[in-house]
């Protein structure tokens, strides 16, 4: 039992529920209303079943609450849920990660059946989109239900970039958003994560929870699906401070993917994943970015970072990125083979810790940008519809780079292009 | 006068030859104390190589971040630089040990202020050595940031951090060897003074802008209540 991970607070008011079927985590800051809709959508669960609500604030009176959501037969229970612990902005960083944590650790305390985490908010939130992530769990006995958000052409850039393509490529299921952050999670699926984090014994390895998500479900052979939730509104992205955004989500999947490098060294392709709901069209967005400060930034990594670059990417790729940076004003464009093969360079050189680690990540931001730029130029004439085309055939390259990886990953020393 | 001025030869010269004598069993202990010391010493050296890599000093000196040691040793190799390092200590003990062969008071003097002033030696090395590590790590970090930051003058700033550290580095090794320690004070404070004031003046008037704005970003943000969550944006 991981009753350490569970604050304080949240240990507290339990006593007197000693199980529950399903537990649903909400840390997005959705207000009271906001609760209350996501608690209405759960009439549209089969059964009757025993929730817990875990959430950052209370709801009022958790009685009148209780007497208007909870579904026939069912029984609903609030409890507040100091995710954070007793100071939130203490550690910003580790908020999602202590909270998924705590919430499948009471999920596996309480015998409930599933859970489901709730981070984000959404655009034109319907009440059953919670419920919808719920049933998969419930009804049809799924381990992992991933979200699967209306694609969208410049947000949510680091999962289209790097997160799905390299989580397809590696475990060889294509979930478009493996890290959710708005999950349902089977109670097998939690204990194993628990698990995973235990045995790692909070040392330097210690990984995100969302990250170990989509690799243990895939590796285990766990029932996969995803279900079409909506638009997600997404916070606005600093793009100076772009580095530590690199650093914090990419240094769990490296390290995650040491760890099963012996289960996705032996898949070979992907598949598709079932996906349930009602897909949403992708809306016209206007990109809003400094293209020309972010191929500025490229040429300057170019100019400058060269000898940390040098210790992590091979000759000839080192080449092609200097024949990049030569291309005139804000046109840079990075093939998507390159691309992909950096990604893999830099996984290969975290693991073989060439240098500090939090230097390398930082380091790949240049590159990073230079990528959105590419991306950025080519779909800003194509238009949304041509959003998933375009990031299937990146993830497709990265599918045919898989060998380069292999070669790397086995050989570094022998294999070095 | 003749036999005089003969006499006074033949006994200057007897003086020398036994004084020579007298020196001679000492040369010679000399001699074979850094011969032994030198068999013993590249013995040793090809025993620590060896044990070193066994067990793959040098790619675990890069994984216990203190790879720029790398640069700093001969053919890029960490675990040469050690073996060398303890072969150069034997023979220096050897050659102590030979001195002291003379016995006479005044080596003896000598090789005791020598040995007194080891540890002052070993300090200063290490104070390099911390030094040294710690200024390429830290022009790393600046290099990076400042490169992510889109600031043109990236590597002016790393260099001017570097040199900050490594002839803060410098000056406590000179303290620490009591090498003229009043200039040592002086040429430092003049040193990292004037690093201090280039870096000062290059940035204030290259980057008097993006201060301006981040100022006013800070402003329009509404203190604590901002949380940067990376999770929230994949």
């Amino acid at each position: 039992m991981e009753v350490d991970a569970i604050p304080q607070q949240t240990q507290e008011q339990p006593a007197q529920i000693d199980s529950a079927d399903l537990v649903v985590g909400i840390l997005a800051d959705l207000g009271q209303d906001g609760v209350l809709k996501v608690c209405e959508g759960f009439l549209n669960l089969s059964g009757s079943h025993r929730i817990v609500v875990l959430q950052r604030d209370p709801v009022g009176d958790p009685a009148v609450a209780n007497s208007q959501s909870a579904p026939e037969g069912s029984s609903l229970s609030f409890l507040p849920w100091s995710a954070a612990g007793p100071d939130p902005l203490a550690a910003p960083t580790q908020t999602i990660s202590i909270a998924c944590q705590s919430l499948f650790a009471m999920t596996d305390k309480l015998g409930a059946r599933a859970c489901c985490f709730v981070a984000s908010e959404m655009e034109n939130a319907t009440p059953q989109w919670v419920c919808q992530l719920l049933q998969p769990l419930v009804e049809s006995d799924f381990d992992l239900v991933a979200p699967y958000y209306a694609p969208r052409m410049f947000q949510g850039l680091l999962n289209s970039s790097i997160i799905y393509p390299l989580t397809r490529c590696l475990y060889g299921k294509r979930i478009h958003n493996p890290f959710g952050p708005d999950v349902g999670v089977s109670r097998r699926l939690a204990a194993k994560i628990l698990g995973a984090n235990r045995s790692n014994n909070g040392g330097s390895n210690q990984t995100h929870p969302l990250s170990l998500l989509a690799p243990i479900a895939a590796c285990d052979n766990l029932q996969l699906c995803q279900v079409h939730v909506g638009a997600r509104a997404y916070p606005p992205t600093d793009w100076t401070n772009m580095s530590s955004l690199l650093a914090q989500v990419l240094g769990p999947i490296f390290i995650e993917m040491e760890r099963s490098a012996a289960c996705w060294q032996r898949t070979r392709g992907s598949v598709s994943v079932p996906v349930h709901g009602e897909c949403q069209d992708p809306s016209q967005e206007t990109s809003g970015l400094d293209l020309n400060r972010m191929a500025e930034t490229f040429r300057l990594g170019i100019r400058d970072l060269q000898e940390i670059w040098s210790l992590v990417l091979p000759p000839a790729t080192l080449f092609e990125l200097r024949k990049l940076s030569r291309s005139t004003a804000d046109l840079v464009n990075m093939p998507d083979e390159l691309w992909a093969r950096i990604v893999y360079d830099f996984a290969l050189a975290h693991r073989l810790q060439t240098i500090n680690r939090d230097h390398l990540l930082r380091s790949m931001t240049p590159l990073y940008l230079a990528w959105i730029v590419s991306y950025a130029r080519e779909l800003e004439t194509a238009g949304p519809a041509r959003v998933e085309q375009r990031i299937e055939h990146l993830a497709l390259a990265y599918e045919a780079a898989k060998p380069y990886l292999i070669s790397r990953w086995r050989w570094p020393d022998r294999f070095n292009p | 006068m003749w036999d005089q001025v003969k006499q006074a030869l033949n006994q200057s010269t007897t003086k020398f030859l036994t004084e020579l004598a007298h020196l001679l069993p000492g040369v010679v202990a000399l001699i074979v104390a850094l011969l032994i010391s030198c068999i013993l010493a590249w013995v040793l050296a090809i025993v620590v190589r060896r044990l070193l890599a066994g067990v793959h000093f040098d790619e675990q000196l890069g994984r216990w971040g203190f790879a720029s040691l790398k640069e700093w040793s001969p053919m890029n190799s960490p675990t040469r630089l050690v073996s060398r390092t303890t072969a150069c200590l034997v023979i220096l003990s050897g050659f102590l040990i030979g001195i002291a062969a003379f016995d006479a008071e005044s080596t003896s003097l000598l090789v005791r202020s020598i040995l007194a002033y080891i540890p002052n030696i070993v300090g200063a090395m290490l104070v390099l050595l911390v030094g040294s590590i710690v200024a390429s790590f830290l022009a790393r970090s600046v290099l990076i940031g400042a490169v992510n930051l889109n600031l043109q003058y990236a590597r002016l700033l790393s260099l001017g951090v570097k040199w900050l550290v490594l002839v803060l580095a410098v000056a406590m090794a000179l303290e620490h060897l009591k090498i003229a320690p009043g200039i040592v004070d002086l040429a430092f404070g003049i040193l990292f003074g004037g690093i201090v004031l280039t870096l000062v003046l290059a940035v204030g008037l290259n980057s008097r802008e993006l201060v301006s704005k981040s100022l006013e970003r800070d402003a329009k943000e509404p203190s604590g209540e901002h949380v940067e969550e990376p999770f929230r944006h994949v």
